[in-house]
């Protein structure tokens, strides 16, 4: 299927979305919830583009929306930025303690914006679920959004400790702004309210899984045939392991 | 006067509950209607009794619960004063009787008294907007409430120093 | 007084809908029932002649109680009044003025309806059964012509005539959007896959709006049998009735709708003989208004959060567990016998060019007569709200009228000879919603009303995109500042600027429209807005913090009625003396406003 994107001719296939579409073909398009696991979510709404289909215009979420006919997109109209822009400076009030979030104030020239609430100076979750969808990818949907409207947010069940959790730190490290804290000190780990021990690594001794990681991983895959490696002691065994058929 | 008999928070109970439903996801907000029935609020362990069953994580079950402004995960007063705050009723003073409410019994809209006795939420509209303000005990509506009439009502559903209700 | 058997024919309807329950109208019946039953000399089967029925509209008069062949109607009757309706009315034949409606304009006491302006200038067709059956009972609604219009779609039309016959109606979704009803339909029935769906939403979250409740209590039959004429129409095996969590009666009223439906077979298998199997289950909402939008609807039945996604594929390809799904409000629903009966070029006569047949409308908020009122498509909100609901009491000055719910806008004077359709609201900033109707008068502030609408929305919202969670959030604060003085003067850009990220770039209907009251009151109330902001003053005397009551020395006629009201005790004064309110001490809650009976309590 056809479709032009800012005046440039792409082959698109029947179904994907328009973010999939451009960023195939390197035309960029600024996005905050996205991630190519997960797919679109519609959530942050910065991913906005103009579609022109049968003489009518309209704006779309380019990463929900999926390519059925030859259209033309826009992904940048003085409109469309000053939407992002908005966008921008909406969420930078709600997250004024994320650099992320400080960076693209600045880019989009809203950081001037006057912060009147300093309850609200340190916090840094904009609500783009990408924690929560890592946590469902990974088994353990030990965290949800919660409550709804201006007071959602994303806990774990009652925000306590959560005993589905597993310490895997995995929303952590896909969180965009740094808004999950998540502590390692001396062998433990406390993330989501709940303190976790650290397994060393068998090879060089780090401490950097938790035992429940351990578990689950060993449920789900049999066994760990490889032993309890960090991730680089891991990469140089496999390095190692291939070494003959180079 | 009482909405309907409150069941006695037991594993048992619960159990006969949710069993009674199949395991399927859509039968989720189904239960939690009639555990709020039965308790006036959602019991921890009967949600996660309902997770269990239907096979979902107890965060999604979580989520949902807190999604839905039926549902409390909290216990309701002896006396749960609903109060509507809908447009006519916000426009004819239902702002004024939550005030004097807070005057009063001490508590705002999701609390309950540390007595246990009363609380207070308020719902969006109960459709009888010829009644503004409205305020609902009980399943009783009251039409037209006036500052006085609000004393005259918690007075009512006060419990009595001998343990009975008064009038 | 001469005493003669009651009429064997008589019909006693007693109004048992919400408004009319909750000022004793089921007492009304009950004392009626046992009253006529106590009669051991007349003929007249008692349980038989007086019955239960939806909303008469009226509500504000309520409870109501119409005695038929004679067409009398009473107004607040209460329990102990029956005994007179009994002895005077059924046995005496003369009529009781006390509980006669009276016409304040005109002053004069009416008994017959249909002379009511209320009534008069009405048009019914969604509401053609409600108030006139009892809704319990199966052969009412067959006796008024009930399910002959699925008789007539099943024996004599093919599915495709059914729904060529909605689209040419050119009936439009009510719920809101007025989406064409037959479009969907034709495009749920092209497509390839099955099963199919239908759902009606009866998610009514509107505050200030009970049309769709009074038609699910009052006439649920008719919801049904427009939902099985689509299941003909387009192949649909099931359908969900998704009623809102606070309506106790309608779920009663509905579940014994559709059980009778099923003992006579117009649900379940083979329906009237054919081969059409259609059966249909109530879903109750857990308190979201944003499960009025269709795809958040969707997502409640399926047991989530009902948080709305991209409509890029309707509901009528990919609906309820991703099957095709035509969801229609209850409105809707219940127009289509009447289309299907009456034929579409009969539907299409009425209403005007682009939005054909009537609406029905709550008037509420500062209107005397409180009610629900059907009227055709291209009636003026002057009409509505002066002709049939009265006009505004108590001496005030109409100020603004609020149609299309929470999201819907404000409407002033000047727009009041506007013809209502879904075309009019639009352009004038607002939108038809389901039918709310709030009216305002000069003591409504109009920005502490934007901060109302503001923050409703913002609890309600369900958070899932930015430019309606986060946009709400900042126009709340915003607005809050405004009203406590606050303000700063490029806050009305601001709030503006906001609005339109709002309306472009937020995910569903409920936020793209959220921001409607705000962008509303500052196009037709900017002074107002203008004078909290540099003058610190609240011109209809509703912002406390901007706000100061002062007793007029002139007009006090030293009655203590408003020392007696007042919570905080800040009025001072004796009998037949000018009282004074202490500022310190007052809190501005009005009581003393509404209680004084001559208008002597001013604001500064």
């Amino acid at each position: 299927m056809r479709v032009k994107i800012n005046g440039q001719e792409i082959e698109a296939a029947a179904g994907e979305t328009i973010l999939e579409a451009a960023r195939r073909h390197d035309i960029p398009i600024p996005t905050l919830c996205y991630h190519a696991a997960f797919g679109g979510q519609g959530h942050c709404r910065l991913c906005l583009v103009e579609v022109a289909a049968q003489g009518d215009k309209r704006l779309v979420a380019s990463c929900t929306y999926p390519i059925t006919a030859e259209i033309e997109v826009s992904t940048s109209t003085p409109l469309i930025e000053r939407l992002r822009g908005d966008i921008i400076r909406l969420l930078y009030r709600q997250a004024p303690g994320s650099e992320l979030m400080q960076d693209l104030a600045r880019e989009y020239g809203c950081l001037d914006e006057f912060i009147t609430e300093d309850d609200r100076e340190q916090e840094r979750c904009i609500l783009c679920r990408l924690c929560v969808n890592a946590c469902t990818a990974l088994g353990a949907s030990a965290i949800s959004a919660v409550l709804r409207g201006v007071d959602k947010k994303i806990a774990t069940p009652y925000d306590e400790a959560s005993e589905a959790c597993l310490g895997c730190g995995a929303c952590a490290h896909i969180c965009p702004t740094g808004a999950i804290p998540l502590q390692d000190e001396g062998g433990n780990r406390t993330i989501w309210k709940r303190d976790f021990e650290l397994l060393p690594c068998e090879v060089c001794g780090r401490p950097f899984i938790t035992p429940e990681q351990r578990d689950y991983l060993i449920a789900r895959q049999d066994d760990l045939d490889t032993g309890l490696l960090c991730d680089a002691c891991r990469r140089t065994r496999v390095a190692r392991q291939m070494e003959p058929f180079r | 006067m009482t909405a309907e008999l409150r069941k006695e928070e037991t594993a048992e109970e619960f159990h006969k509950l949710i069993q009674g439903y199949p395991p399927e996801k859509r039968y989720i907000i189904p239960i939690m209607h009639e555990l709020r029935r039965c308790y006036q609020y959602l019991p921890r362990p009967a949600l996660e009794m309902l997770a269990d069953h239907m096979q979902v994580p107890f965060s999604q079950v979580y989520g949902v619960a807190t999604f839905y402004k039926a549902f409390s995960l909290v216990p309701k007063g002896r006396v749960n004063l609903k109060l509507c705050d809908g447009t006519t009723c916000h426009i004819k003073g239902s702002q004024g009787l939550i005030d004097e409410i807070y005057r009063t019994l001490g508590i705002r809209p999701g609390e309950t008294t540390g007595d246990r006795q009363f609380s207070l939420e308020t719902v969006n509209c109960i459709g009888a907007c010829a009644l503004a303000p409205a305020l609902i005990v009980d399943e009783k509506v009251y039409a037209q409430v006036s500052n006085a009439r609000l004393q005259e009502i918690i007075e009512q559903n006060r419990r009595g120093e001998d343990g009975t209700e008064s009038n | 007084m001469a005493q003669k058997a009651i009429d064997p024919a008589v019909r006693i309807l007693v109004c048992c809908g919400t408004g009319c329950i909750a000022n004793g109208g089921l007492e009304v019946l009950a004392a009626l029932r046992s009253g006529l039953a106590h009669r051991n000399d007349m003929e007249v089967e008692s349980s038989d002649s007086a019955l239960a029925t939806g909303c008469h509209g009226l509500c504000a008069q309520g409870p109501f109680v119409r005695i038929l062949p004679q067409d009398i109607t009473y107004c607040r009757v209460q329990a102990k009044d029956v005994e007179e309706i009994i002895a005077k009315t059924l046995e005496g034949g003369t009529l009781i003025k006390r509980l006669l409606f009276r016409d304040s304009q005109r002053k004069e006491f009416i008994s017959c309806r249909q002379d009511i302006d209320f009534y008069r200038h009405q048009h019914k067709i969604a509401l053609r059964n409600v108030g006139e059956i009892n809704p319990d009972s199966l052969d009412e609604y067959m006796e008024r012509g009930g399910y002959q219009a699925l008789r007539k779609a099943l024996e004599d039309m093919s599915p495709d005539q059914v729904i060529a016959e909605v689209i040419r109606s050119g009936l439009r979704g009510r719920g809101g959007g007025g989406f064409p009803t037959g479009r969907k339909w034709l495009s749920c029935a092209a497509t390839a896959d099955s099963p199919r769906y239908i759902v009606c939403n009866g998610d009514e979250g509107d505050p200030g709006a009970f049309m769709d409740e009074s038609m699910m209590e009052g006439d649920p039959h008719s919801i049904l049998e427009g939902m099985i004429i689509c299941a003909y129409a387009i192949g649909a095996s099931r359908g969900f009735i998704y009623v809102r969590d606070e309506y106790e009666n309608s779920v009663r009223r509905l579940e014994k709708a559709i059980k009778d439906a099923r003992a006579r077979g117009f649900l379940g298998t083979d329906i009237l003989g054919r081969s059409l199997d259609f059966d249909i289950e109530i879903v109750r909402g857990g308190g979201a208004f944003v499960c009025g939008e269709e795809t958040a609807l969707l997502r409640s039945i399926e047991g989530e959060a009902g948080e709305p996604r991209d409509k890029y594929i309707f509901p009528s390809e990919k609906g309820l567990w991703g099957q095709p799904t035509v969801i229609n409000n209850v409105e809707t629903w219940v127009n289509i016998p009447v289309i299907i009966a009456q034929g579409a070029d009969s539907f299409a006569s009425v209403g005007t060019e682009s939005s054909k047949g009537t609406k029905v409308f709550s008037v509420v908020g500062k209107v005397l007569h409180t009610g629900l009122v059907e009227v055709p498509m291209g009636t003026t909100l002057r009409r509505i709200i002066f002709d049939i609901g009265g006009g505004v009491p108590r001496r005030r000055k109409f100020k603004a009228v609020q149609t299309g719910g929470p999201s819907g806008g404000c409407i002033p004077e000047s727009g009041l000879d506007m013809p209502v359709d879904f075309d009019s609201l639009r352009q004038a900033g607002s939108m038809m919603g389901s039918g709310g109707m709030i009216v305002m008068d000069d003591r409504t502030c109009m920005v502490e009303i934007a901060r109302y609408y503001t923050n409703f929305l913002a609890g309600e919202s369900c958070g899932k995109c930015t430019p309606c969670r986060e946009g709400l959030r900042s126009l709340l604060e915003v607005l809050t500042r405004i009203c406590h003085g606050q303000g700063n003067p490029g806050d009305l850009d601001r709030l503006e600027e906001i609005g339109e990220t709002m309306r472009l770039a937020s995910l569903c209907g409920l936020g793209s429209t959220a921001a409607n009251p705000v962008l509303s009151t500052l196009r037709y109330f900017r002074d107002e807005y203008r004078a909290h902001i540099s003058q610190k003053r609240c011109p209809a005397g509703v912002c406390p913090e901007l706000t100061e009551l002062y007793i007029d020395a002139v007009l006090c006629n030293g009655c203590t009625l408003c020392v007696k009201y007042c919570p905080t005790r800040a009025i001072s004064g004796q009998v037949r003396q000018v009282h004074v309110i202490d500022r310190e001490k007052c809190i501005r809650c009005g009581e003393c406003v509404s209680r004084c009976n001559q208008d002597a309590v001013l604001v500064r």
